[in-house]
């Protein structure tokens, strides 16, 4: 318990750094609110114009998909926003050696490199999902329940972490490889299959994004259980336990990664 | 209180063939190579010491430095501060230290210099009173009042040094691990720097490991230095029994208005000298001879020298702890 409260305080320091930070170049940050709201509004407007063109795939509505793409940018949004310097980890920063850094402190490294950046721009996905949401839903007709509501409300942690784990993973591959951020890339490419209902791919695909490198459990699966009330041990109980193996893997492969690294001369 | 056994790291190179197909084909087929960066080396540090960690380039210095700070996790050996391991336990082993590398900063770029305090203030979870206390033992040693709030970025690089210096002693390390902390800093700002060391180190009996190429640092601050060739310990000893052990080399300065002195005083062939062991410098009217006592007592130079030529002034010098050093760098021991 000592240990979570500390965390969250690290946690909050760190935003409030990164926050001072971003102010510190005030035109920059002024431009980047500009820039992304105007990318969020050519992105929904584009959107509108694909989807006003399908009205019905595979017996999914347009309001149906229309709810599980939001859907999907909601972990993916929280994702970009509190866990994007993972990025960097195989970029550059094993690479160029300020790893360093992060092992002469006295926290843990894979907490310490999650909190240190804020990615602001992921306000753009964050928010364009909760309009699609708000959007969709008078027009999908949802049956709620108290059970729904909180399903719906804890598995979002639990999707966002299945992206967490696979970037942690793929990132600490870097320790070995010295960079890795194409390898993260090419995982990450997946998440695009995961905005659309999964019914729509064929087999191989399907499986790949289920089992394998499970982004539908992002979006997909947990949004056909708020739609349609299906099968939520499924839906919903995949989505944490998988999302749970996942962050595992992902921490193991970082501590033994973080046991190889090989820092640069100097 | 820093104990080290049989340290060694191994890593494993890939051998490319030059050129773009070399590196193709090391991409299917990777040959590799153990290298041994550091090789079962052992020394201790009682607490308090200012100890001088020396070594050439590749030496395997930084790579032993890194290993007992953490970073670098041994293939075999130990270190221990104070019986903790950083192998077994990071976090508690790193509070105990404080690292500053001279190439890199610790620092928030982007930010004030006061806002760096602040976060690590949190890190290492150092309370209120301690860390005003602190902060205003720093601040008098190092001077920071001046640049305090002046953003990282804008810092020059003594004033970094200092800063990053300052950020590394906020915790009250134990054990402060000082990598080349006067690289590229001119001659006051290096005096001042260890003059603050000198000052931590007496009043908070900070244990200081300190490696540098610049060797008026450890004169200045060590007592003991550590000396390590080819990832292997070289010498440990004070720098008096350097001195003793390797520095037969003693520095003969006289004056004269002879011409021609390498003939007259044909010290090579007179003593038979071998090409290390002798050298002479000459510049106007004063000459400099550097040569092995062990091999020629000094007397013997002295009353030699005087019989051949006529001299106006003559002294004898021990030989500088550079001299030395840059012996043992060129021909090892």
């Amino acid at each position: 318990m000592k240990q979570v409260k500390r965390m969250l305080r690290m946690h909050r320091i760190f935003v409030t750094q990164e926050l001072k930070r971003m102010m510190e170049y005030k035109g920059d940050f002024i431009v980047g609110i500009i820039g992304f709201l105007l990318g969020q509004f050519f992105n929904l407007l584009f959107l509108w114009i694909i989807f006003s063109q399908i009205p019905n795939l595979m017996g999914w509505t347009l309001e149906q998909i229309l709810f599980i793409y939001g859907f999907s940018l909601i972990p993916k949004g929280l994702d970009h926003l509190l866990f994007d310097n993972l990025w960097s980890i195989g970029h550059f920063t094993v690479r160029k050696g300020d790893f360093d850094k992060y092992l002469t402190r006295p926290i843990n490294t894979l907490f310490h490199v999650m909190v240190e950046k804020l990615q602001i721009d992921a306000f753009g996905e964050l928010i364009m999902g909760i309009a699609l949401i708000c959007i969709s839903v008078p027009s999908v007709s949802i049956e709620w329940s108290v059970s729904k509501v909180l399903l719906t409300i804890a598995v979002i942690p639990f999707a966002t972490m299945i992206y967490v784990g696979i970037k942690t993973a793929t990132a600490a591959i870097a320790f070995w490889t010295k960079r890795s951020g194409n390898i993260t890339y090419m995982f990450y490419m997946f998440n695009d299959f995961a905005k659309y209902p999964v019914t729509i791919y064929n087999n191989v695909v399907r499986n790949i994004i289920t089992y394998i490198i499970p982004f539908a459990f992002t979006a997909f699966y947990p949004a056909k259980y708020i739609l349609t009330g299906d099968n939520p041990l499924f839906n919903i109980g995949m989505t944490v336990l998988l999302s749970i193996i996942i962050m595992f893997i992902g921490v193991i492969v970082w501590n033994k990664g973080v046991k190889a690294y090989e820092s640069v001369g100097s | 209180m820093i104990s080290v056994n049989n340290l060694r790291k191994e890593f494993k190179k890939t051998i490319k063939e030059p050129g773009l197909i070399g590196s193709f084909k090391s991409l299917f087929h990777p040959k590799c190579e153990k290298v041994v960066a550091v090789n079962d080396i052992s020394f201790e540090v009682p607490k308090g010491e200012i100890l001088g960690f020396i070594g050439p380039n590749g030496a395997g210095k930084s790579t032993v430095i890194k290993m007992l700070t953490g970073i670098l996790t041994p293939t075999s050996g130990t270190c221990t501060i104070n019986g903790k391991n950083p192998s077994e336990n990071r976090k508690s082993y790193v509070k105990e230290i404080g690292v500053v590398f001279g190439q890199r900063t610790q620092l928030w770029w982007d930010l004030p210099l006061r806002e760096t305090y602040g976060v690590l203030k949190e890190i290492y979870e150092v309370p209120d009173d301690r860390y005003h206390k602190q902060m205003a033992f720093l601040n008098e040693v190092l001077e920071l009042d001046s640049f305090i709030t002046s953003p990282v970025r804008t810092l020059s690089l003594g004033q970094r040094m200092r800063a990053d210096i300052a950020a590394s002693l906020l915790h009250s390390p134990k054990v402060l691990f000082l990598d080349e902390p006067t690289i590229g800093l001119d001659v006051v700002v290096k005096d001042n720097i260890r003059k603050a060391i000198e000052h931590i180190n007496k009043q908070e009996k900070t244990t200081v490991i300190l490696t540098t190429h610049d060797l008026a640092d450890i004169e200045l601050l060590s007592k003991r230095i550590v000396m390590i060739d080819k990832g292997s310990n070289m010498f440990d000893g004070t720098i008096s029994e350097l001195k003793s052990k390797y520095g037969q080399i003693r520095e003969l300065n006289f004056e004269t208005d002879a011409k021609d002195i390498e003939q007259i005083l044909n010290y090579k062939q007179h003593f038979g000298f071998n090409d290390d062991d002798i050298k002479i410098e000459k510049e106007a009217n004063n000459v400099t001879v550097k040569f092995n006592s062990n091999a020629v007592p000094v007397s013997d130079m002295l009353s030699y020298t005087l019989d051949k030529i006529n001299i106006s002034d003559i002294s004898v010098k021990d030989a500088d702890i550079e001299e030395i050093i840059r012996r043992l760098y060129k021909q090892g021991v």
